[in-house]
């Protein structure tokens, strides 16, 4: 239990009448890396949307760290405070400079006071290799350099848990590589991470997990020579002979 | 020749000089004439009559007024009072609208039909019916000796609204609001201006608190210096005889002028708050609350800064809009710039010089605002492109 980071347990989501995800079950270990793949509108991202419930849950359970997540407020801004999120779209502050963007946080909910804030900013800032850029706006950044800001931004949190919700799939390609570097270097040191990403060569070089999805239930989960090897269920052969053969 | 009128450029020139020519002509015309018909009446030009004495009181002003001061100092009057409704107008307006465009996009079913309720009674009824409404109301309170009394120091009563205040003169408290007001657009313009961005917050915050506190000290000054003598400090409203005296008498014509602006306005500016709230980029608050932000934080620091940003160049057009609202002040009979410049007009019979300086008058105030707003959009504008999510 002790080193369980998050635990999904018979868990159904619904919008409206329709079912999204299906009795969801899922344990990822401190330090597991899992890599969640499979066709548009299959749930991956609304699954780890719900463990930080930007998406609500109706019926299971889910345990972050030990905590319960349910309706009650301080679990919900505890467990996000413990668990990071990358976006699609990096979903920066517009009106803040790359820096502000990473102490605003750290400031208002850690209670961290702003020199102590902005040095630890600027560490992990270095770690994304984009340090020059702190006085900058998001705005006038490239999308590889916007999405790095973000990772640093999720990072001064110095969450337990880092979701990525398709990191790079809104990246132009000459700058899916930079990105993907930097969460190979997290993965190298133990970071919990559960990925949502269409990137087989990441999966393979770094996952302990792949897991599959498609139409709101998990359908096949392996380690990644396995799963890309010798996968046991059609619909991911057929998932993987399209994505793989491009 | 002909190669000269199928230059573009000279034709452009030429087209302005003939535009520009053209109207002087018509401006020196209009004067020329109206200057030699007003004298074929024996009327002369000028503006000597601001000197004249008026002959009579205003019903409301901020600073001493009485029949044998200058038209020169009942416009001055007027123009106060006019600035003092619309300031206390758009405050009101702001802090309603706020609150229905909060009422507006909650998911609260209850609070979406009072919002939805409101803008739609409230934006419908044109102002003038409004400030009647308000003044009817206002008018038909209890009479001082049976006012609504709260804890016996605020009276409402049909005489007026009673609160208590400080036993200075009007020059100085309108010298502490002034001071106030400067100190609070320095602090602005510090906040925001970028070549301040290099000092640390918490420097920041202290300079800041710092320029308040100062601000707050001149106008300290300012009412210790206006004290009426041999007054208490404090001036509480009591009732005596057949009147309520002492506190400060926010008149009914201020008070249904102010209460309908703020009502009014309010519903305009609440539905160009929601259009601001709605354009935010879900993306950004999910962001927000994914950092473990708690709502509060959330809200203040990234979906209303976001919000206002986008909404800013419309709020402005709303907020002039709404100051030459004011004018309005004619109908319930309040002493407003427009007001003293009509009773102006109709005793000293200056019409031109007089209409001259009323559109002068609203032309310097709200291009002020707009100046103001306009440099602030300007400094806190996004910078880069925006991804929209």
């Amino acid at each position: 239990m002790s080193n369980a980071a998050v635990t999904i347990s018979g868990m159904n989501k619904y919008y409206g009448s329709f079912h999204a995800l299906k009795n969801i079950n899922l344990t990822v270990q401190k330090g597991e890396r899992i890599v969640i793949c499979g066709p548009s509108g299959s749930g991956k991202s609304t699954l780890i949307r719900c463990i930080n419930k930007l998406e609500e849950h109706q019926q299971g359970s889910i345990n972050v760290l030990g905590t319960e997540l349910d309706d009650n407020v301080g679990n919900i801004d505890q467990i996000r405070r413990e668990v990071g999120m990358v976006f699609q779209h990096f979903n920066l502050f517009p009106h803040l400079t790359v820096l502000e963007n990473c102490t605003l946080s750290p400031m208002l909910a850690r209670k961290m006071p702003q020199d102590e804030a902005e040095n630890m900013a600027m560490t992990y800032l270095e770690r994304v290799r984009i340090p020059e850029q702190a006085e900058k706006f998001p705005g006038e950044l490239s999308g590889g350099q916007q999405q790095r800001v973000a990772i640093a931004r999720a990072l001064c949190m110095k969450p337990e848990v880092l979701l990525f919700d398709e990191p790079t799939s809104a990246l132009d390609p000459e700058m899916i590589s930079e990105v993907l570097e930097v969460m190979v270097s997290l993965a190298k040191d133990g970071m919990t991470m559960l990925c949502v990403t269409h990137e087989m060569g990441f999966a393979r070089q770094v996952a302990d997990r792949v897991i599959f999805m498609d139409q709101g239930e998990i359908v096949e989960q392996a380690a990644p020579e396995e799963f890309f090897g010798a996968p046991k269920n059609e619909r991911t052969q057929n998932f993987l002979n399209q994505i793989l053969s491009h | 020749m002909t190669a000269l009128l199928q230059s573009r450029k000279f034709r452009n020139t030429a087209l302005q000089a003939g535009y520009l020519g053209f109207f002087l002509f018509l401006l020196i015309a209009a004067i020329v004439i109206g200057k030699h018909n007003l004298e074929s009446q024996g009327i002369t030009m000028g503006f000597a009559f601001l000197e004249r004495a008026t002959g009579f009181d205003v019903g409301f002003s901020l600073i001493e007024f009485g029949p044998y001061d200058t038209f020169g100092k009942m416009i001055v009057v007027g123009l106060l009072n006019t600035m003092f409704l619309g300031i206390l107008g758009i405050a009101l307006a702001n802090i309603i609208g706020l609150i229905i465009a909060l009422f507006r996009i909650s998911n609260n079913g209850i609070l979406n039909a009072i919002g939805t309720l409101y803008i739609e009674t409230f934006r419908n009824i044109p102002l003038i019916l409004q400030a009647f409404f308000w003044y009817a109301v206002l008018t038909h309170l209890p009479h001082p000796k049976q006012a609504v009394n709260i804890l016996d120091s605020i009276y409402f009563s049909a005489r007026g609204l009673y609160f208590p205040g400080l036993n200075v003169t009007g020059g100085a408290a309108s010298l502490f609001f002034l001071a106030l007001a400067i100190g609070l657009i320095i602090m602005i313009w510090f906040s925001i201006a970028r070549r301040f961005n290099k000092i640390p917050k918490t420097t920041k915050s202290r300079i800041r608190m710092s320029i308040f506190g100062i601000a707050f000290l001149i106008g300290c000054i300012a009412l210790v210096i206006g004290r009426i003598p041999e007054t208490p400090l404090v001036s509480v409203p009591v009732l005596k005889g057949f009147n309520i005296r002492e506190g400060i008498r926010i008149s009914p014509e201020l008070g249904a002028l102010g209460i309908a602006m703020g009502i009014y306005g309010g519903a305009f500016l609440a539905e160009i708050m929601r259009a601001g709230f709605l354009s935010v980029g879900k993306g950004q608050v999910e962001a927000a609350r994914s950092l473990g932000l708690s709502p509060w934080y959330v809200f203040s620091r990234v979906h209303l800064p976001l919000a206002f940003r986008a909404v800013l160049p419309t709020l402005i057009n709303q907020y002039v809009w709404l100051f030459k609202a004011t004018t309005l002040g004619i109908v319930v009979g309040f002493t407003d710039f427009f007001m003293v410049i009509s009773v102006s007009i109709n005793q000293a019979g200056q019409t031109l010089e007089l209409i001259g300086i009323l559109m002068l008058g609203f032309l310097v105030m709200n291009n002020t605002i707009s100046f103001v707003l306009n440099r602030v959009n300007k400094a806190i504008a996004l910078k880069g492109t925006q991804l929209r999510t």
